[in-house]
């Protein structure tokens, strides 16, 4: 058993992804025997693998919302395996640590399954480690008939007692923890639809990366955008009418179709929004990095009195790359030209005329 | 989608209106100036348009009041009615504050023990340490990027969090609809002139 498990094991040093390996696990632990081939250690742990895992698959509680915090144990564990335990000099260490892992899966199955029917049988089992953090449920436990394993905990003894002491030492103290790690699940799962592309990805850590990154890209975005309008108004006078602001957000993209009457325009729109659609968040991420520093070098952008430009010009910029600096160029030159046309401007927004340039 | 809608609306309000107020005042600017009052108006608009509901908004009011030319500017998007709720938001940093620094001198001398006291038996508490090592470490990183959140509890920043990029999405909304259709203005208007 131990060089097949010691094979899988490298196979996932390789993976150095969280996100996958996430993604792995929750995949294999679709499938029971896979699951019980990736985190047994020895043939002696089977018995105790076995037994929790009918216990945790015995369709107590949602099946997904239990993978959530096994998958997450998991990955970590081998999250560290890969960055920490190479030599196979450390494979004890990971013995033990998988041990822990039953231990830690069935401290958060508890925790956040409501389940405290597994840690009766244990304290029925008589065995001192449950004891350490068991008893502290008991006062909420419902008792039901399932096997609980027993090996794990007798060679985990001293791991529990250190835990019970440290941490949860009291009902209340436990029950409030457990209260409040099922909002923060709760929370995540809500999470889940708001954040795109978190369907996958279970487990504290990995949501909370996306939901990083995704308010990263959208403050991201928020510099870019003012940026942008900075460039394309030469002031910042809005004198807008009411009819103008209410047409902005009464349609969502088009909503100008009033004000810019040119058929022209209508396949700019288009453009403008595939553009909107194609540049996903991380893509306008790496593009804004690049355009601002393209843009800083430009020094005074608007005092440069110039002629017309070629109307080939704006031709070809209306195809729109996914090149942000190109955006910037087409922003700087029609900066310089409205102070030019703004005595053209008719419709509804009116622009004054620059005085100071 | 009610509220969001609603939310669209109180924003671009407060922002356009903003957006005049500040730039009545000064004539001369570069680019990064402008960009920088635009996201200001943004950001206050955004936060006002919340009326000091969440936490985050509070907190970037009054991170915004703290810059004294700012003031004005806050003080007239926030308009009247908010000015007893300016005394709350008020309290509520101090209280923000307080709590802030107090959790500092607690996470130091609680982070010292708590490595003492994982050297003992590293081996048995590795797994469970470096998960709660990982989580730990990017509560923090969303703590700094949500503004307000450093005095937060991770239940109530994860709250924060959502609704921040609830707003922070209508936010690049209606920026994007603006440069959007400020420029087929632009170019309407530039190729009338050419025709």
């Amino acid at each position: 058993m131990n060089p097949g498990f010691m094979q899988q094991q490298e196979a996932f040093f390789s993976v150095n992804d969280h996100h996958h390996l996430q993604d792995m696990f929750t995949l294999g632990m679709v499938d029971k025997d896979s699951a019980l081939n990736i985190v047994k250690p020895d043939p002696e742990m089977e018995e105790c693998w076995v037994g929790f895992d009918a216990g945790a698959y015995g369709g107590q509680l949602g099946y997904g919302y239990l993978n959530q915090n096994t998958a997450l144990k998991v990955s970590n564990i081998h999250g560290n395996a890969s960055s920490v335990l190479v030599s196979p000099k450390k494979r004890k260490a990971d013995k033990g640590q998988t041990l822990q892992v039953v231990s830690e899966k069935e401290k958060k199955i508890k925790g956040c399954c409501d389940r405290d029917s597994k840690l009766t049988r244990q304290n029925s089992n008589g065995n001192n480690n449950s004891n350490g953090n068991n008893h502290n449920k008991e006062a909420s436990t419902k008792a039901t008939s399932k096997d609980k394993p027993k090996v794990s905990e007798d060679q985990k003894k001293d791991y529990i007692h250190v835990r019970a002491r440290r941490g949860q030492a009291t009902d209340s103290h436990s029950l409030a923890e457990r209260v409040r790690r099922e909002k923060i699940s709760e929370r995540m799962k809500y999470l889940q639809d708001l954040v795109p592309g978190c369907n996958k990805i279970i487990g504290k850590a990995g949501m909370l990366d996306e939901i990083i990154n995704y308010v990263q890209s959208l403050q991201k975005q928020v510099e870019f955008l003012s940026m942008k309008l900075a460039s394309v108004n030469p002031e910042l006078d809005f004198n807008m009418d009411n009819t103008f602001t209410k047409e902005m957000f009464d349609s969502s993209t088009s909503e100008f179709p009033a004000l810019a009457c040119s058929s022209a325009n209508s396949a700019y729109f288009d453009q403008l929004n595939s553009l909107d659609q194609v540049v996903s968040y991380r893509g306008l991420d790496m593009g804004i990095n690049s355009a601002e520093m393209g843009l800083r070098s430009i020094s005074s952008p608007i005092s440069i009195p110039e002629t017309f430009m070629d109307s080939s010009f704006f031709n070809q910029t209306a195809t729109w790359d996914a090149d942000l600096q190109n955006l910037y160029k087409m922003e700087f030159e029609q900066g310089r030209l409205i102070p030019f046309q703004s005595h053209q401007f008719t419709g509804k927004v009116n622009w004054k005329k620059k005085t100071a340039i | 989608m009610h509220t969001s809608s609603k939310l669209t609306k109180e924003f671009t309000k407060k922002w356009v209106k903003g957006l005049q107020i500040c730039c009545s005042s000064k004539k001369d600017m570069d680019v990064l100036e402008r960009k920088k009052k635009i996201k200001l108006c943004a950001d206050i608009a955004l936060a006002s348009a919340k009326n000091a509901t969440t936490s985050w908004s509070i907190a970037l009011i009054s991170e915004a009041k703290k810059n004294d030319e700012n003031e004005i500017l806050v003080d007239n998007l926030l308009g009247p009615e908010s000015r007893f709720k300016q005394q709350k938001i008020i309290r509520q940093m101090n209280s923000c504050h307080k709590r802030v620094r107090s959790k500092k001198i607690l996470k130091k001398s609680c982070s010292i023990s708590q490595r003492m006291k994982k050297m003992g038996p590293p081996k048995s508490n590795l797994a469970a340490y470096i998960a709660k090592r990982l989580v730990k470490k990017r509560t923090q990183v969303l703590q700094r990027l949500v503004p307000g959140g450093e005095s937060m509890d991770e239940f109530s920043l994860i709250k924060e969090a959502l609704d921040y990029i609830l707003s922070l999405r209508v936010q690049v909304d209606v920026m994007r609809n603006l440069a959007n259709a400020t420029e087929v203005l632009n170019q309407s208007n530039s190729s009338n002139v050419f025709d």
